[in-house]
């Protein structure tokens, strides 16, 4: 009899034991899938940091900038400043700003495109001076009776990164009397110059390093990646 | 058969006046009814800038942007709206294409009603104009097999 009530308290000893353990266990559990989602939602966060929410507002401004030239283009050629046009124009810049917005402002940063335009059309003056002096010297090669030139073809390597700024570069040194870029392989210019002087001022890079302050390449400060970074940054730090 | 091209400049340009192509094109259009231009000639202007795309940046970038599929579809709606509005005048007791008869729907006087009558049907004619011209030119530049090419390039 007693032996029989000893057993049946151990049993039951036993179980209270193991419902405990089962407790904890699912405590445990649950107290580790807590932390694994709160540190996945913390992941994601930091992924849309790094892509999705930076990807939307590039669309966004990608838009907005192409459809403010484009309206400006159409008010140029249209010439007419009632309501309808411009209604017309409104929906035929917003249409073709929505379907091309990744062919004109390919991969700029966002934040960037203000200030690339301003920089832009600060460039603009400086290279017209440039092709008023090498027509009067190119003019000058032509003119006078020994004629001194020396043809060559120079190849040298760019620090400039993105396609806009060696086209851009490109089509300077084209429009220079003097010089014409043949091609562009993989980084690397070939140039046709007319003398040796047009080459010398070529090789000293004073045209690629205001084409670099346009874009904010190679050695210039890239501001808005600064800014970039500073919210990814706060979450770290709260992480931690 | 049609592949982006290795120039890096011809790729660029192309890429950067293809919107400015556009909207000249729409505006050809848009101003069709006083000055020259119109439908045909906007749409064949706007086939061309998808034509420049195709030849800068190969087939199957373009692709991605207007499909065959919908070139197809936007031909078949260019000639809906032409016919649309046509039989739309003969039911409000006009001639076929008779726009002064729209002024009942769109609540003006007959004359604006034929400005904007007109405006529609060179919004149709433009659409099948360029559908059309996309489709030509894809069609004479890919007479290989098509599996093939999506496979080696991409």
């Amino acid at each position: 009899m007693e032996v029989t009530l000893l057993i049946e308290a151990m049993d039951s000893s036993f179980r209270l034991l193991e419902d405990a353990k089962n407790q904890a266990v699912d405590i445990m559990n649950s107290a580790v899938r807590l932390t694994s989602e709160t540190r996945i939602i913390e992941e994601k966060k930091l992924a849309n940091i790094f892509k999705g929410a930076q990807s939307r507002r590039a669309v966004l401004q990608n838009v907005m900038a192409t459809f403010v030239i484009l309206f400006g283009f159409w008010v140029v050629l249209s010439g007419k400043f009632d309501l309808f046009h411009l209604t017309l124009g409104f929906i035929c810049s917003l249409v073709i700003s929505m379907l091309t917005h990744n062919l004109l402002f390919a991969n700029v940063r966002v934040g960037d495109i203000k200030l690339t335009i301003i920089r832009f059309v600060r460039y603009l003056p400086w290279l017209i001076y440039q092709i008023f002096v090498s027509n009067f010297y190119v003019a000058y090669l032509v003119l006078s009776p020994k004629m001194p030139i020396n043809p060559q073809i120079i190849r040298f390597k760019t620090k400039l990164e993105s396609d806009i700024s060696w086209v851009v570069l490109a089509n300077s040194i084209t429009l220079t009397p003097g010089t014409i870029t043949m091609d562009i392989k993989d980084g690397e210019f070939y140039v046709h110059a007319l003398a040796k002087k047009v080459a010398d001022d070529l090789n000293a890079g004073e045209m690629e390093d205001r084409v670099a302050h346009i874009f904010m390449e190679a050695d210039h400060i890239y501001v808005q990646d600064v800014l970039d970074v500073s919210p990814i940054f706060g979450v770290l730090r709260k992480g931690i | 058969m049609i592949r982006k091209t290795d120039d890096i400049i011809i790729r660029t340009v192309a890429r950067i006046l293809v919107p400015f192509i556009q909207i000249y094109a729409l505006y050809v259009i848009m101003h069709g009814h006083y000055s020259p231009g119109g439908g045909f000639q906007g749409g064949v202007i706007l086939g061309a800038s998808i034509i420049l795309l195709l030849i800068t940046h190969g087939l199957v970038e373009t692709t991605k942007k207007i499909s065959e599929r919908a070139i197809a579809i936007f031909s078949s709606i260019g000639v809906f709206i032409y016919a649309g509005i046509g039989v739309l005048c003969l039911l409000l007791y006009g001639n076929f294409l008779d726009y002064s008869k729209l002024s009942v729907i769109l609540n003006v006087t007959p004359a604006e009603a034929r400005s904007m009558g007109i405006l529609g049907v060179e919004i149709g004619v433009s659409f099948t104009v360029m559908a059309i011209m996309i489709s030509i030119f894809i069609s004479i530049s890919t007479t290989e097999d098509h599996s093939k090419y999506d496979k080696e390039h991409y």
